[in-house]
């Protein structure tokens, strides 16, 4: 099991460094939205601060998010359905290791290629754009499992949309409307601190700042005890129900496409 | 001698096929009230197949050969009827089953694309768990076979149609499957390519004893290769057994052309033919008939008598002829 994962995941990335180029445009294409966020706020704080939060303190805080965005972005939800559909799962079902070992090295070889292309760009922004943080080992080391659990999250309950597929055309409308929650509920348009009553509670409960949003929150120190606490429990609660959806869709889905036939 | 490998029972699948309509709300609607109709696609067959056999798995299209197919590698479940293969229920699909066969699809690609035959190999051989020797001992032995050294190391998309089929080929057999199901692979080769990959398969399976099950829509394919065939039509076991039996069966008739000694022939100038010999065609001085197999001896014999023949061939009908006799529903 553990051979045949790792040799997927080298072969994937052999197979995609053929077209970094293509990733890299994808790449650039993820970083835009966050980037003009963090024009958008630092410019409203100017010299002063919004909500606690300084111009060097929104470059920080989406500089973060868009390193985490790229690392927690599921792209292969976007292929698992076109698989599905055009019956080539085949292929996979018929190997004696479970498909989403392909998913996972996808992931796995994808986050190396887009990282090659984000990290300079990265480095080099924070030299222009002046970030502030405080970086301690507490934070950094809260951050890790975060940043972890977010890909997690954000994997499986990408994956558990995606096997939709086995049930109908259109799943991947179900993938849009995710992304757009995300945008607007993870902390992209706005830290989710700064989120007006209603949609702050929303965000707190619902998954999607836990994909991307809450490890960004955790690096910048900024969450008391208790929200961490609370925060962590969501994160925990959330992957640990995408991971029990998905095995349940992953086993019904297989039955009838036993019996509807790819 | 050998042991029976395979047991199929009653196989039956009727299809549940999805009726619903356009738009995103239907599809969601669809989702808790689904609708569909039924499709038989395989009707009670059942057959067994020895270890080291090589069967044939004809039909026209839509016949149900590849949902036959499907059942046997454990891609589908059956609607009723029982299946073993190598001692397995095949849509459990257990690991140490999907270890024991090995499916090809004519029109589908298990390599990657973008990275050398040699890089997917390898990872088959892991996903496979083959020993590092036994991994080495299988590729050389398939690469001498196939002839591939030399496009080992390109990438899949630059390979030709009939090279990658071989790679294919090599994929599939890395791990020594016990059984091979090969869905259409000649699918789109050359004829020349068509040999060699016959060629292969026979040696392969001569050498290995690995029972093998093809469908192909190449008649040459099924001839060279099969001394037994499994015909399936409308989801039904029409014939088991050797191809040449089928067609006797199917076609209890000779074709005889005869050349007469003038320059040519009008059909009113034939001499009334015996009971059940049809006039198939009549060019210039060249006469094509039809004779009900047990009349052809004193057919010939009566024509010889009654008309100038300088040429005269007796054949069996082209197997293709037959079979399309076949698939288009009517009895030879």
């Amino acid at each position: 099991m553990k051979r045949g994962g790792w040799a997927l995941i080298r072969s994937t990335w052999l197979s995609w460094m053929q077209y970094r180029s293509f990733f890299f445009i994808l790449a650039f294409g993820w970083m835009i939205p966050p980037l003009i966020y963090l024009f958008v706020w630092s410019a409203a704080a100017g010299e002063g601060s919004i909500g606690g939060m300084t111009r060097g303190g929104f470059v920080a805080y989406y500089l973060v998010l868009i390193l985490v965005n790229q690392i927690t972005y599921a792209q292969t939800n976007w292929t698992v359905g076109d698989l599905i559909r055009t019956g080539q799962i085949n292929k996979l079902l018929l190997r004696p290791i479970s498909p989403i070992y392909d998913a996972l090295a996808s992931e796995v070889a994808g986050k190396v290629v887009y990282l090659v292309f984000i990290v300079p760009i990265l480095i080099g922004l924070s030299f222009l754009l002046k970030p502030e943080m405080e970086l301690t080992v507490a934070n950094v080391l809260a951050f890790l499992p975060a940043l972890l659990l977010a890909w997690a999250l954000r994997f499986f309950w990408g994956y558990w949309l995606a096997l939709l597929a086995f049930w109908t055309a259109r799943a991947d409308a179900l993938l849009i409307l995710q992304d757009s929650l995300v945008f607007l509920l993870a902390g992209q348009v706005a830290p989710v601190a700064l989120l007006p009553g209603f949609l702050k509670t929303l965000a707190v409960i619902l998954p999607f700042r836990y994909m991307v949003g809450f490890p960004v929150e955790v690096l910048g120190g900024g969450l008391s005890q208790a929200d961490l606490i609370t925060g962590f429990a969501f994160q925990i609660g959330w992957t640990a129900l995408a991971v029990v959806v998905y095995r349940f869709m992953w086993r019904r889905g297989l039955v009838r496409y036993a019996a509807v036939g790819g | 001698m050998n042991e029976t490998l395979i047991t199929v029972n009653d196989l039956t699948k009727v299809y549940r096929v999805p009726v619903r309509s356009e738009g995103l709300g239907a599809s969601i609607n669809s989702l808790f009230h689904p609708a569909f109709s039924e499709v038989e696609a395989v009707r009670q067959v059942s057959f067994e197949i020895k270890a080291g056999e090589m069967v044939g798995l004809i039909g026209p299209n839509g016949a149900g050969k590849t949902t036959t197919l499907k059942m046997l590698s454990g891609l589908l479940h059956p609607s009723s009827g029982e299946v073993s293969v190598t001692g397995f229920i095949p849509w459990q699909r257990k690991p140490e089953y999907l270890r024991s066969i090995s499916m090809v699809m004519g029109n589908k690609s298990q390599m990657l694309w973008d990275i050398p035959p040699l890089d997917s190999f390898k990872v088959l051989g892991e996903i496979y768990n083959v020993p590092k020797d036994e991994f080495k001992r299988n590729l050389d032995e398939l690469v001498d076979l196939l002839d591939i050294k030399e496009v080992l190391v390109k990438p899949v998309r630059n390979l030709s149609l009939g090279e990658r089929m071989k790679c294919e080929l090599t994929a599939s057999l890395l791990h020594r499957p016990r059984v091979l199901f090969l869905d259409e692979p000649t699918l789109g080769m050359d004829v020349s390519m068509q040999l060699r990959l016959r060629r292969f398969l026979a040696d392969y399976n001569r050498a290995s004893g690995a029972t093998v099950i093809l469908t192909s829509h190449y008649m040459a394919d099924v001839m060279a290769l099969c001394p037994r065939v499994i015909l399936i039509h409308h989801g039904r076991l029409l014939h088991d057994g050797a191809l040449g039996v089928l067609a006797n069966g199917m076609a209890p008739f000779k074709m005889m052309r005869i050349t007469l000694g003038r320059e040519s022939v009008l059909k009113e100038e034939l001499p009334p033919l015996p009971e059940g010999t049809e006039l198939i065609s009549l060019e210039g001085n060249t006469v094509s008939l039809r004779v009900p197999r047990d009349r052809a001896a004193s057919t010939t014999a009566f024509l010889l008598k009654e008309m100038n023949v300088v040429d005269l061939a007796v054949e069996d009908p082209a197997i293709e002829s037959v079979i399309d006799q076949v698939y288009s529903g009517g009895a030879a």
